[in-house]
C-alpha cells in the first residue's frame, strides 16, 4: 500500500447517526449485537467447537462403555443414572467455558474496545453470559441427543420436562456467571483452562456424576454430600428419573436445593462481576 | 463542544497503583483542531494517562474533561467524542475485517445499511479491500493495524486518542499511519498522541509534552524543544587516529567541528539536514581520506531527555508499565 492510496474521505457522503433510542432500548439492542459478535464467532474457533461438542460426546461414550461395564447401579440401568449426572457436568462445565471464552476478550482489548464506545457496559456482560449459555446449550443438546439415541430412558411427564428446562437453564445461567467472574480475575485462557479444570473436573466426580456419593470413603463422601455439583446432579436425577438421593439437606430436597445453591452463586457472582468489570480492564 | 472548549483539559490529573504512582498530577491542555503528542519511554505513564481519559480506567485524584465533559461523572458524553486505538489491535479476531467495521458502526447507533456504508467508506479509505472478508486472526501486524485505525474512525469522533500507533510497525506501515495521521488533521480532527519516537512527534504534533514517571519534564512546540535539544548533527567516523585528524583539517575550515575526547566521530551541526550533508560529504570526499560511517544523526528521545532533564529517560519496570497496562 502507497501512501497515496489512503484518499481524502467525503464525510459529507456518510450517514447520520439515527436518534438515539431509550436506555432500555439501547441495551436491548447492544446487547443483541454483541450477542450475535459470539455466536458467528463459535464455529471459527476449532477447539471452541470442539469444546461443546466432541468433548460431550467423548465424556458421554468412554463413561458409558468404560466405566458402565464395570459399575453397576442398583436398581436402575447405567444409562439411567449415568446420562442426568453428564446433564449437570455440561453445566459445570460451562464455568470453564465462559471463563475461557472472558479471559481471551480481556486479554485481546476487544471488550476495551467496546467500553470505550458509548455503550452500555451492562450490555457488554450481559451479552457475554447469554452468548455462553446459548453455547452451552448446543453442547447439551448433544449430549442429550446421544444419550436418548444410546438408550437413555427419561421417565418424564410434560411438566417434569417444563421443570427440567427451567433448572438447567438456571443452572448454566449461575455457573456462566461465576465463569465470567473467574475469566475475569484470572485474565488468561491458559491460566483460565487450568484453573476451571481443577475445580470443576474433581467437584463433578465427587458428585456422584458417575457413581454414587455413597459408596465413598468418609472423606470424599463429605464433601459429595455438600458439593453444589451433587445437589445439580441430584435435581436433575430426581426430576428425569424419580431417582432419590440422601445424605444431606440439599440432596434430599434437590429441587429446592439447587435453586437456592444457584441463588447463591447468582447472588455473590453477578455484583462481583460487575463491580470486577467496572474497574478492571485489559490484561 | 464549542470551538473554545478544550478537546482536552486536565487538571491534577493522578493514577497510582497501590505505592506506584503511574500518572503524577499531570496538566494537559488539547485544543480543538490540534495534534498534541504525549512523549515518553516505556512506563512513563502514557497509556495510563490516556485510559483515563477513554473512561477505562478511573482516576485516583485530579479532573480530566474531554470535549467539556468530566470522565468520571460523564463518561457516556466522553464514550460519545472519544476514540482510542491503543497499541495492540482491539478486533475480534474471529471476525472479518469488514464485520468488525459493520459491527463497530452498529454498537455506535447506526442502522445495518448506515453502518455498511461507513465500512465499506472505510475499507476503501484503508485500502483493505484485499483482505476484508479474511478473520482478523489471520490478518498481518500491518494489516491488522489498518483495520483497527479504520475501526477506531467508525465513530467519527471530534477526539481521536492513538496509544503508539507504529510501535512494532515496519517502516513502510509506519508511513501509512502517518500519512492517515496527517489527512486526519487536514479534516479537523483533534488529535491526541503518544509515542516513544521523538523523530514521530517532531513529525506529526503541533505540540509535544514530555513525560517521565508520569511527570510533565517538558512542553511546547518541537521547535521550541529542538531548540532546547540541540540540533541535528552529521556524523563522520574515522576509521583510526590519523584519518580524525586529517579529516578535521580538511572540515574546519568550513565547518564547526567537535571531536568526543578519544573518539572516532567527527561531529559536526546540520541545521539544514541533508543539505549539510551533502556538502560535509563533499569535502570529505574531497579530502580523500577513508570513513567508516558517514551519517546525519537526528536527536533521539535518550538526547532529549539528557538535554532538557540532565539525565537519561527511566526505564521502570514497574507494576503497571504500560506493556502490562496496555
Amino acid at each position: 500500500m502507497s501512501t497515496q492510496t489512503v484518499r481524502a474521505p467525503d464525510r459529507a457522503a456518510l450517514p447520520d447517526l439515527p436518534p438515539r433510542p431509550g436506555a432500555a432500548a439501547r441495551y436491548v439492542r447492544e446487547t443483541l449485537l454483541l450477542v450475535g459478535r459470539q455466536l458467528r464467532s463459535i464455529p471459527r474457533v476449532p477447539e471452541r467447537l470442539s469444546d461443546v461438542t466432541i468433548q460431550p460426546v467423548i465424556f458421554t461414550l468412554l463413561f458409558l462403555y468404560v466405566f458402565g461395564s464395570a459399575i453397576a447401579i442398583p436398581g436402575t440401568r447405567y444409562q439411567d443414572y449415568l446420562l442426568p449426572g453428564l446433564v449437570a457436568q455440561s453445566i459445570a462445565f460451562g464455568v470453564i467455558g465462559a471463563g475461557t471464552a472472558t479471559a481471551t476478550d480481556f486479554s485481546t482489548g476487544v471488550i476495551d474496545r467496546f467500553r470505550s464506545l458509548p455503550v452500555s457496559r451492562l450490555a457488554v456482560i450481559t451479552a457475554q453470559v447469554i452468548g455462553q449459555v446459548l453455547e452451552q446449550i448446543l453442547g447439551l443438546a448433544i449430549v442429550i441427543g446421544l444419550g436418548l439415541a444410546l438408550g437413555w430412558r427419561p421417565d418424564v411427564g410434560p411438566l417434569d420436562v417444563l421443570l427440567l428446562v427451567g433448572l438447567v437453564l438456571l443452572g448454566l445461567i449461575a455457573f456462566t456467571w461465576f465463569g465470567v467472574l473467574m475469566g475475569m480475575l484470572v485474565r488468561s485462557s491458559d491460566a483460565m483452562q487450568g484453573v476451571g479444570f481443577a475445580i470443576v473436573l474433581p467437584l463433578s466426580f465427587l458428585a456422584g456424576t458417575f457413581v454414587p456419593i455413597e459408596g465413598m470413603d468418609a472423606v470424599p463422601r463429605f464433601i459429595g454430600e455438600w458439593d453444589p455439583l451433587s445437589t445439580v446432579v441430584a435435581a436433575i436425577r430426581y426430576v428425569s428419573q424419580g431417582t432419590e438421593a440422601t445424605g444431606s439437606w440439599p440432596l434430599e430436597h434437590p429441587v429446592i436445593g439447587m435453586v437456592l445453591w444457584c441463588a447463591l452463586i447468582i447472588g455473590i457472582c453477578v455484583p462481583l462481576a460487575l463491580r470486577r468489570f467496572r474497574t478492571t480492564s485489559a490484561a | 463542544m464549542s470551538p473554545t472548549t478544550p478537546a482536552v483539559e486536565t487538571d491534577g490529573l493522578t493514577k497510582r497503583y497501590g505505592d506506584f504512582t503511574a500518572v503524577d498530577a499531570l496538566d494537559l491542555r488539547v485544543d480543538p483542531g490540534t495534534v498534541v503528542s504525549i512523549l515518553g519511554p516505556n512506563g512513563a505513564g502514557k497509556t495510563t494517562t490516556v485510559r483515563m481519559l477513554a473512561t477505562l480506567i478511573a482516576p485516583t485524584s485530579g479532573t480530566a474533561r474531554v470535549g467539556g465533559h468530566d470522565v468520571v461523572r460523564d463518561g457516556d458524553a466522553v464514550r460519545g467524542v472519544i476514540s482510542l486505538t491503543g497499541q495492540f489491535a482491539a478486533l475480534e479476531g474471529n471476525l472479518t475485517a469488514r464485520e468488525n467495521l459493520v459491527l463497530m458502526g452498529r454498537l455506535r447507533g447506526h442502522g445495518r445499511s448506515g453502518a455498511a456504508t461507513i465500512a465499506d467508506h472505510l475499507i476503501d479509505r484503508f485500502d483493505i479491500g484485499e483482505f476484508r472478508d479474511r478473520l482478523i486472526k489471520g490478518l498481518s501486524g500491518g494489516q491488522r493495524r489498518r483495520v483497527d485505525l479504520a475501526a477506531s474512525l467508525v465513530v467519527q469522533p471530534q477526539l481521536l486518542v492513538l496509544d503508539e500507533p507504529t510501535t512494532g510497525l515496519d517502516p513502510r506501515s509506519r508511513q501509512v499511519v502517518w500519512q492517515t495521521v496527517r489527512d486526519l488533521v487536514a479534516e479537523g480532527v483533534t488529535l491526541l498522541l503518544t509515542t516513544q519516537y521523538l523523530e514521530e512527534a517532531d513529525a506529526l504534533a503541533d505540540r509535544i509534552v514530555l513525560i517521565d514517571h508520569g511527570r510533565e519534564v517538558a512542553e511546547g512546540t518541537p521547535t521550541e524543544l529542538k531548540a532546547r535539544i540541540g540540533e541535528q548533527r552529521v556524523d563522520v567516523v574515522a576509521i583510526d587516529a590519523a584519518g580524525v585528524a586529517e579529516l578535521r583539517a580538511a572540515l574546519e575550515p568550513r565547518f564547526d567541528v567537535s571531536v568526543p575526547a578519544g573518539g572516532r566521530t567527527l561531529s559536526i551541526p546540520a541545521p539544514e539536514e541533508s543539505l549539510d550533508l551533502e556538502r560535509i560529504a563533499a569535502v570529505v570526499r574531497g579530502s580523500g581520506v577513508p570513513i567508516d560511517e558517514l551519517a546525519l544523526r537526528r536527536p533521539t528521545l535518550d538526547d532529549a531527555f539528557l538535554a532538557l532533564t540532565g539525565q537519561p529517560p527511566s526505564e521502570t519496570a514497574s507494576p503497571e508499565s504500560e506493556e502490562v497496562a496496555a
